[in-house]
């Protein structure tokens, strides 16, 4: 027994082999960084050389393309390094919100209006005001996604220098349409006749997909909004979104879930809604430019179009606010000059063409604006026409409520799968939201002073 | 001399093979054996259909080629494993998810012994709050805590390092970890360790000789989910590690999908990779694993 023990000893020395190895490749790897740049961190100016860090806060289709632009960045400025950290579009908000907090911040990151309230609200964001009056791009960005950069930042000052406007649109299949002898869905008249001809149960074919799950708020809004034509969503300092109007036309909205649309649609967040789209037989889809390289994988050209939310007969459109995309430069940023150089080149009308092209959106650059590949992607010209036309009226989301995204996500999203399911009235349920909305509103013109 | 342990005394190690089950009662024999096979066949195929569905639409997803609707992989494609492997660094995620789960394993197993050995072997004042402490521990969700263990790592500039995570992971599977193997270290008797005193052994070398070997099927159970744990745990790694080449299969599978839209294929391929050494590690364990849970259930 004794040379038994004896072999257990030796054995016993390989798994502490392995562990001292483990260890010491561990801390090999440790060398890592103090994470400084925190909210509060006043950062500074520095050369305008040297590395900076580009957090990308939609790293799953735009990486390449920042990949590219941060080439040709590197390019014109070899005195700048630009380290890129492509961030998960959903996590996004809790990286930056963690980095805030703990510190580990960027010195330029992509925002979306969304999160810009809130970030701005503690503190961590550059104003950027003077930086742009001062720049080769003051006059020749989008002014009203400039003002929704503002208004989301919470109005005075610029926090983000939008880079992309996204928008709702409204996908259709066209061969299904044909078949059916259908217009074009262009007014809401023609979607609900659309939604009801294109079904056939028994053959599992639907008019329409509705948005049940994760991210059901603005879409439902904006067909509320769309229908009845109002075009504030205040009306003093009470919420326009429980109107009557409104009210009758979610019920109409929410009357097509399980009637035109598969039964699944309660718990659709865009990844099912599209995927349930694009390999099923649905005359409908309302989202946004985003999916459009989707649909064409799936279905192939020639089989679908994608046009802006339907007007009212009188052929006026209403639409709510699309979150805007854009670059932001943070307070702690210790090279806030190179930052800002990234953020002016990314914006040039070349650079900004290219990343629009690659991501399907409209160009914030009036110069890129015009250029040859919008007019070819017809999705993208006519969101860009819907958005400049002088007959479409926007209704602006209050992305600068630091309770917006609490209010359209965790607080109502469940209470909408209640209407769908009928266990909830459409009035109840606005006026829940509108209640919340007053009282965040108020609570923000409170802070305002 | 060393005293040979007799091993009749020793606590029964894994078995190799299954133990006869106990004869079931006449009655319920007789209605067992008699049962018409659907009746056992169907409910089974119905589960079936339930789990193996979704793992064959992974598998759908990522052998047929972008754009397809068929309902079989064929024709059959390997490009979105390529892509997700080269073009979006796939190779390197796997290689940091391996250090972190292997690193993982290692330390929260060693300390868990230690801690485990302390809790099973000695009485200390407190010892039952500090038991219950662990307990309570486990009802703290992690993202409670990023801001402060961020700070932390940040003080020790271990921010963007694959250490950061081992450690984070480390000490949120360290409660349930000692609280198990503590319950397998009871269930070997403290005489054999006074008998390896008796023969000369230390307190350390007659745990090492003497109880360590006996401890397998718990540290196997440990370890192997200390493994899994990091290997698919998402929120220490997405906050702590920034640098491409230092993020981890999880974080990996998140890049896929954008805000408007995903990638199903690369997707699905990225989930295979990221499912397949999970897989193999339970195969090769379930036994251990299995002999792990009932031993550690019948004592605690």
């Amino acid at each position: 027994m004794k040379s038994s023990i004896r072999r257990s000893s030796r054995g016993g020395r390989r798994p502490a082999a392995v562990v001292l190895g483990a260890v010491l490749a561990l801390t090999a790897t440790a060398c890592g960084d103090d994470g400084s740049g925190a909210a509060g961190d006043k950062g500074g100016e520095g050369s305008g050389k040297g590395e900076i860090t580009f957090w990308d806060n939609n790293t799953a289709v735009r990486r390449d393309i920042w990949m590219e632009v941060i080439e040709d960045f590197e390019k014109k400025y070899p005195d700048i390094e630009v380290k890129y950290v492509g961030i998960p579009a959903a996590d996004a908000q809790s990286k930056y919100d963690t980095a805030i907090q703990g510190g580990g911040l960027p010195d330029v990151g992509g925002v979306g209006t969304a999160m810009l309230a809130g970030m701005a609200a503690q503190n961590a964001l550059e104003p950027l005001d003077d930086r742009l009056g001062k720049s080769s791009l003051n006059g020749r960005l989008n002014e009203n996604l400039v003002d929704s950069s503002r208004a989301a930042g919470g109005g005075d000052e610029l926090y983000q220098i939008p880079t992309s406007a996204n928008n709702g649109t409204l996908w259709y299949r066209t061969d299904l349409f044909e078949k059916a002898g259908l217009d074009a869905p262009t007014t809401w008249s023609k979607f609900y006749e659309a939604a009801e001809k294109l079904t056939d149960k028994g053959k599992n074919a639907f008019g329409f997909t509705i948005r049940g799950g994760e991210g059901s708020i603005a879409p439902a809004l904006d067909a509320v909004y769309g229908q009845t034509g109002i075009t504030s969503f205040w009306d003093g300092d009470k919420t326009t979104v429980n109107d009557p109007k409104n009210v009758a036309a979610l019920e109409k909205y929410v009357a097509l879930y399980k009637k035109n649309t598969p039964s699944a649609d309660v718990n659709n967040d865009f990844t099912k809604m599209v995927a349930q789209w694009d390999s099923g037989t649905i005359g409908m889809l309302s989202h946004n430019l985003g999916s459009y390289q989707d649909h064409l994988k799936a279905l192939g050209e020639g089989k679908f179009k994608g046009i802006p939310n339907p007007t009212l007969d009188d052929g006026t459109r209403v639409q709510v606010s699309n979150p805007v995309d854009g670059l932001s430069v943070f307070k702690s940023s210790k090279n806030k000059a190179a930052a800002w150089k990234f953020v002016e080149f990314a914006v040039s009308a070349a650079e900004n063409s290219k990343f629009n092209e690659s991501a399907g959106q409209v160009p914030a650059n009036t110069d890129a604006a015009g250029d040859a590949w919008i007019q070819k992607a017809e999705p993208t010209k006519l969101a860009a026409e819907a958005l400049n036309s002088d007959s479409t009226e926007i209704v602006q989301l209050p992305y600068y409520l630091p309770d917006w995204n609490t209010i359209s996500k965790a607080d109502n999203e469940a209470d909408f799968q209640k209407v769908l399911l009928g266990k909830m009235s459409a009035k109840s349920f606005l006026d829940t939201m509108a209640e919340q909305l007053n009282e965040a509103q108020a609570e923000w013109k409170e802070q305002q002073g | 001399m060393i005293t040979k342990i007799p091993e009749a005394t020793a606590p029964a190690p894994a078995p190799a093979h299954r133990a006869p089950e106990p004869p079931r009662p006449a009655g319920r024999r007789r209605a067992w054996d008699e049962a018409p096979r659907w009746q056992i066949y169907l409910p089974l195929s119905v589960y079936l259909v339930f789990t193996l569905v979704p793992f064959y639409w992974i598998l759908l997803f990522a052998l047929r080629p972008p754009g397809s609707t068929s309902l079989v992989p064929w024709p059959m494609t390997f490009e979105h494993f390529e892509k997700v492997w080269t073009e979006r660094a796939f190779g390197t995620y796997f290689q940091n998810s391996v250090l972190v789960g292997v690193a993982t394993l290692v330390t929260t197993t060693l300390v868990a012994l230690a801690g485990g050995y302390a809790l099973a072997r000695f009485d200390f004042r407190l010892k039952r709050g500090f038991m219950l402490a662990l307990l309570c521990s486990q009802f703290v969700p992690g993202a409670l805590l990023l801001v402060p263990l961020f700070q932390i790592f940040a003080e020790l500039r271990m921010i963007n390092s694959l250490g950061s995570v081992v450690i984070a992971e480390t000490v949120f599977q360290l409660p349930l970890s000692m609280i198990l193997i503590s319950g397998f270290i009871r269930n070997v008797p403290y005489s054999l360790e006074e008998a390896a005193w008796v023969d000369g052994c230390n307190r350390f070398s007659a745990f090492r000789v003497v109880v360590l070997p006996l401890l397998r099927p718990g540290l196997v159970a440990v370890g192997s989910f200390a493994f899994v744990h990091s290997w698919n745990h998402f929120l220490f790694a997405l906050m702590f590690l920034s640098d491409q080449d230092r993020q981890t299969i999880p974080v990996g599978l998140n890049t896929l999908m954008s805000s408007d839209s995903v990638d199903l294929g690369a997707l699905a391929a990225g989930g295979i990779i990221a499912a397949v050494p999970v897989v193999i590690v339970f195969a090769f364990i379930q036994k251990w694993l299995i002999t792990g849970f009932s031993a550690g259930a019948v004592k605690g």
